[in-house]
């Protein structure tokens, strides 16, 4: 039934499509955008291959001398590279997959069911995405030293795990799965966890993928948490590795910018495995 | 909308009731709660097999130096020493998270001792009546408390001083200063304009922003900002010390961008001088070992310019221990360690800074290349012309807190927002409230 | 709520009916133990610490409201607050009208959709401190790129991070920058779920594409809308990590804002743990209720 306008095939609103020009200038005004976001980000990415007296050349060249790794191996030789590497990924993966678990838990519970205490829980949850870490920093550091998880891993793992944000996007992707499924389940003599484990989780993919990236995102760049628990250097991550460098006497800036070339690296590949997901997932959590 | 309220409002009630509970119980002990130290004396065959946790910043050259000393200790006491290393920026936060989680570490090297003032061991008992006096008395007068305890052990000193480009100004065909009779601040502005005239390099004089820095030109001037009597601060010496500063940044021939462009963080110019882009850089000995590794032009320390006063204005590093320290005699026997003589000798060449100890002021110390020797030279030269008094300014509680709103107000007039007087004025208000928040 | 379920072999989890009541606490436990834990209950003793005074966080003198009276009293806080609101303001206004613009051009798009929509969520992903180094050096007057490519074409040197109303300036676009992508794929999926007949309907009543967008985009995206505009506002308050990196509050406190004082009072020297957890908690009240209101603003035009 949908008759197709000849000219616009999707769905726009804008009735001159039937121009060229609006076409043209649409494309025009999007590249130049997409310009200026992407500059910084490849600039970064030059820079890291220059030596400190290109960097310093005004007026700035452009491409790099050589696209010879120094700087990189430069960096990564100048402290225990290895063992932040690892240290990140070990936190990043066991922080992402305590998050989701535990934050699609909760979320079900409060997209799901109705129990006593369900509004303060959720008001609860969206309040504390409102304080910032800086307050709360020494005494959450006394809770954590309390357990004795300083200097640990878990100790940088567990804390953040219980995201609010996480809590957020993922009630609201539930929100829009049909009840009838569950019920059904039920019905079924499917148990509770079961039901959640194979029905609901799995349409919840998009959402989980969101959450995801976004813990991926904050773990590997988080750096004033790892920084105040770790105490011994083989338990540092990366971000703190940076934090250094960026404190010394004389700042080494070809370094920095090949060590935040690292930290970019990693987060933007997994992104764009997974933007189709991600993006739906975005979009099914936006209109409430 | 009723309903709405009728749900929010149990849940505001709710909330606030939990906050007024909570705040009911206070978080902590309140002040007057510090057990005191007993006095020991401990066996040191009892130290084998215990470990330290020292919390270390470095400035680069001087890791190796600390290392080299650990190993010694190590070997002769039969322990484990973890040396943690830790942005000076980020010392401070770190510390004061540990401390708080009940897991001090036991050694650590600071800069300033007004943090953890209260929370540092005395080290009289342990380490002898006789080892405050091994330091020269500024540095000493520093690291002892109110109640005439030594409190930390100062590991190197610093002093501020001019470094000059000798190519530069030899190119210019400039006269270099004399180490012997220093030179007056209009001898070495006039100086330096001429060679930057002369080269055509971007600026005449550059300069860490740094309050401590500033004091350099304050001291030279006759006057300090704060000391055991409070607000030390001549308005009207401070508006003439600063004014040439204030005017080579109107006229560009300082970095303008360079004051205003990070705030009242810390940014150091030695980038600014190692480009020779700058023919004279006012920084302290500190710099010296990368100096001699990077520079590549000739480069010399020269001798402070002199006003009222000559001479510059010290820094210096100390080593601490913690009351709440595992093992406080052990602590307190590596700080002695690593403070006497031959380590302080093995330490300050490798750094490049100058000895606290009164027997190797006396006897001066070899440094490992000549040019390092000859410009840590001029920095003792120049250590013995320093007014007293800059030591117990520097070494003040609320010395650090005076140098951040320095900076805060020279760069409000730097950036048209006031004038020199009307900013000096302010921070000496300032500085009379800070002195107040910090009296011990 | 009452399906009993018929036990099955493999599956021996709870199925009475009282299993189904327990369900939901037991789904929320794990997530509210680590929260309480390790988020609510420091809160919650932060915020007491803001009726004590103390420098060093583990000895403290109780002053009742009385970091509140200094903080309320003192000029510079004042100013941390303008600037703070200006920012805030700035920041969520130009974020959801260029997210808007954003979502609108894309979705109109029909080549190289998701391309875009990629790359705009990338300035995303970059840590706040590598984006204040980086944008930082980048802004740099003398030698900075931005300028070196504006010199190209013909306007002179910009004192980006050096003056005061520039420095607000950069420190608007690049928090714009690092945060625009996410609100437009928000926006964008709200778009996407605007019934096409409607504007077919509107096309045939001769509607111009302005009026098309004004009564049927812009009521429909109402939803979508106020999410962006409460996620930017909790962000826009709390922006400090990257403003710390560029410009570090300067020139001369002009671009400092509140979570770098509370930061400031809370770790540099006279340390006034009391003053910045007094901070802390005035900056949670401002959110929390601006937040609040967003809220009953949109359930109130919902409801119409």
């Amino acid at each position: 039934m949908n008759a197709q306008p000849t000219v616009a095939p999707r769905r726009t609103w804008t009735s001159l499509g039937k121009t060229r020009l609006s076409d043209a200038l649409r494309v025009v005004v999007l590249t130049a955008g997409a310009i200026v976001a992407l500059i910084p980000v490849l600039w970064t990415l030059l820079g890291a291959f220059k030596s400190p007296t290109e960097l310093a050349a005004r007026p700035p060249t452009f491409l790099p001398d050589s696209w010879a790794l120094t700087n990189f191996t430069e960096a990564l030789t100048r402290f225990d590279f290895t063992t932040y590497l690892r240290n990140s990924v070990v936190v990043t993966i066991a922080a992402t997959a305590i998050t989701l678990a535990i934050n699609s838990m909760a979320a079900y519970a409060l997209a799901k069911y109705n129990f006593r205490g369900k509004t303060f829980l959720f008001v609860l949850t969206l309040a504390t995405i409102m304080i910032p870490l800086q307050v709360i920093l020494i005494p959450v550091y006394q809770v954590v030293a309390g357990l004795g998880l300083v200097n640990t891993l878990w100790g940088m793992i567990i804390p953040a795990a219980a995201t609010p944000t996480g809590v957020f996007l993922l009630r609201q992707y539930m929100l829009s799965i049909p009840d009838e499924l569950i019920e059904a389940a039920r019905v079924d003599g499917s148990g509770e966890f079961r039901t959640f484990l194979r029905i609901v989780l799995p349409l919840c993919t998009p959402a989980l993928a969101v959450v995801a990236i976004f813990s991926v995102m904050w773990r590997w760049n988080d750096f004033l948490w790892p920084l105040i628990v770790a105490q011994s250097s083989d338990v540092y991550t990366l971000p703190v590795a940076l934090a250094r460098f960026n404190a010394e006497e004389t700042v080494p800036f070809n370094l920095i910018l090949a060590m935040s070339v690292v930290s970019i690296v990693p987060v933007v590949i997994i992104y764009l495995f997974f933007q189709r997901q991600i993006a739906t997932g975005i979009a099914n959590t936006g209109g409430k | 909308m009723a309903r709405l309220r009728s749900r929010l409002l149990p849940l505001i009630v709710g909330l606030s009731s939990v906050a007024l509970l909570a705040t009911a119980c206070a978080p902590g002990p309140s002040e007057s709660d510090a057990a005191p130290a007993p006095a020991h004396s401990v066996d040191p065959k009892d130290f084998a097999g215990k470990t330290l946790n020292y919390v270390y910043f470095t400035d680069g050259p001087d890791e190796k130096g600390t290392r080299d000393l650990i190993a010694k200790f190590e070997k002769k006491y039969k322990v484990t020493v973890n040396l943690e290393i830790l942005a000076f920026g980020d010392l401070v936060k770190s510390v004061q998270a540990r401390l708080t989680g009940g897991n001090a570490p036991d050694v650590v090297r600071l800069a300033s001792l007004s943090e953890f003032r209260d929370d540092l061991l005395p080290l009289d008992d342990y380490a002898g009546a006789a080892f405050k006096d091994e330091f020269l008395p500024g540095p000493q007068a520093a690291a002892t408390n109110a109640k005439g305890q030594l409190i930390a052990a100062p590991s190197d000193l610093t002093i501020n001083a001019p470094f000059i480009n000798v190519d530069l100004f030899k190119k210019a065909g400039v006269a270099l200063p004399d180490e012997k009779k220093p030179w007056t601040w209009d001898e070495m502005l006039t100086a330096a304009k001429k060679v930057q005239a002369a080269t055509g390099t971007p600026y005449a004089f550059a300069m860490d922003k740094s309050g401590h820095r500033l004091s350099t030109i304050l001291s030279q001037y006759g006057t300090t900002m704060v000391g055991p009597k409070g607000n030390t601060l001549d308005t009207a010496k401070a508006e003439k010390a600063l004014s040439p500063i204030v005017d080579l940044m109107k006229d560009d021939k300082m970095p303008r961008d360079f004051w205003l462009g990070s705030g009242s963080k810390y940014k150091g110019a030695n980038e600014i001088f190692l480009t020779g882009d700058t023919p004279v850089y006012l920084s302290g000995n500190w710099q010296v070992g990368q100096f001699v590794q990077n520079a590549k032009f000739d480069w010399a320390a020269a001798p402070n310019p002199c006003a009222k006063e000559c001479g510059g204005f010290p820094g210096g590093k100390f080593m601490a221990a913690f009351k709440e320290s595992k093992n406080p005699a052990l602590a307190a026997e590596f700080v002695k360690f690593m403070n006497s003589a031959e380590s302080q000798t093995t330490f300050v060449t490798a750094a490049g800074a100058l000895p606290t100890r009164v027997d190797l002021a006396k006897s001066g110390v070899k440094y490992g290349d000549a040019k390092t020797q000859a410009a840590m030279d001029v920095f003792n030269a120049e250590l013995k012309r320093t007014p007293e008094a800059d030591f117990s300014t520097n070494g003040d509680p609320a010395f650090s807190g005076s140098a951040t709103e320095l900076v805060n107000q020279i760069s409000a007039v730097v950036a048209g927002q006031k004038d020199l007087s009307t900013a000096m004025k302010d921070l000496s208000t300032k500085i009379d409230q800070l002195v107040a928040e910090t009296k011990q | 709520m009452t399906t009993v379920a018929i036990p099955l072999a493999l599956n021996r989890r709870k199925r009475a009916p009282w299993g189904l009541r327990l369900a939901p606490y037991l789904f929320l436990f794990p997530n509210m133990l680590i929260f309480g834990m390790f988020t609510v209950w420091p809160a919650l003793n932060g915020f007491n610490m803001s009726l004590y005074a103390s420098s060093n966080g583990r000895t403290f003198k109780p002053v009742g409201l009385g970091n509140y009276t200094t903080i309320l009293t003192d000029a510079q806080f004042w100013s941390v607050a303008r600037n703070t609101v200006v920012y805030a303001i700035a920041f969520v206004v130009l974020s959801t009208v260029l997210g808007i613009g954003l979502a609108v051009l894309i979705e109109a798009q029909k080549r190289f959709k998701v391309f875009f929509r990629s790359v705009f969520f990338i300035p995303v992903l970059i840590s706040p401190v590598v984006v204040g180094l980086v944008w930082g050096w980048m802004l740099e007057r003398k030698s900075g790129a931005v300028n070196t490519w504006l010199s190209w074409i013909g306007i002179g040197e910009v004192p980006w991070l050096v003056d005061n109303t520039w420095a607000m300036v950069s420190v608007v676009a690049v928090g714009i920058w690092m945060q625009v992508g996410f609100y437009m794929l928000i926006l964008l999926a709200g778009l996407q779920a605007i019934d096409p007949t409607l504007y077919e309907a509107a096309r045939m009543d001769g509607a111009s594409a302005w009026t098309q967008f004004r009564s049927i985009t812009l009521p429909m995206l109402q939803p979508s809308i106020v999410v962006v505009v409460v996620l930017a506002t909790i962000h826009g308050f709390q922006s400090f990590d990257f403003i710390y990196t560029l410009t570090g509050g300067g020139p001369v406190g002009a671009t400092m804002l509140i979570v770098q004082y509370i930061y400031e009072n809370g770790f540099q020297s006279p340390i006034r743990y009391g003053i910045a957890s007094a901070g802390g908690v005035l900056l949670f009240l401002v959110v929390f209720v601006i937040t609040i209101i967003n809220w009953l603003i949109s359930r109130k035009r919902e409801a119409v």
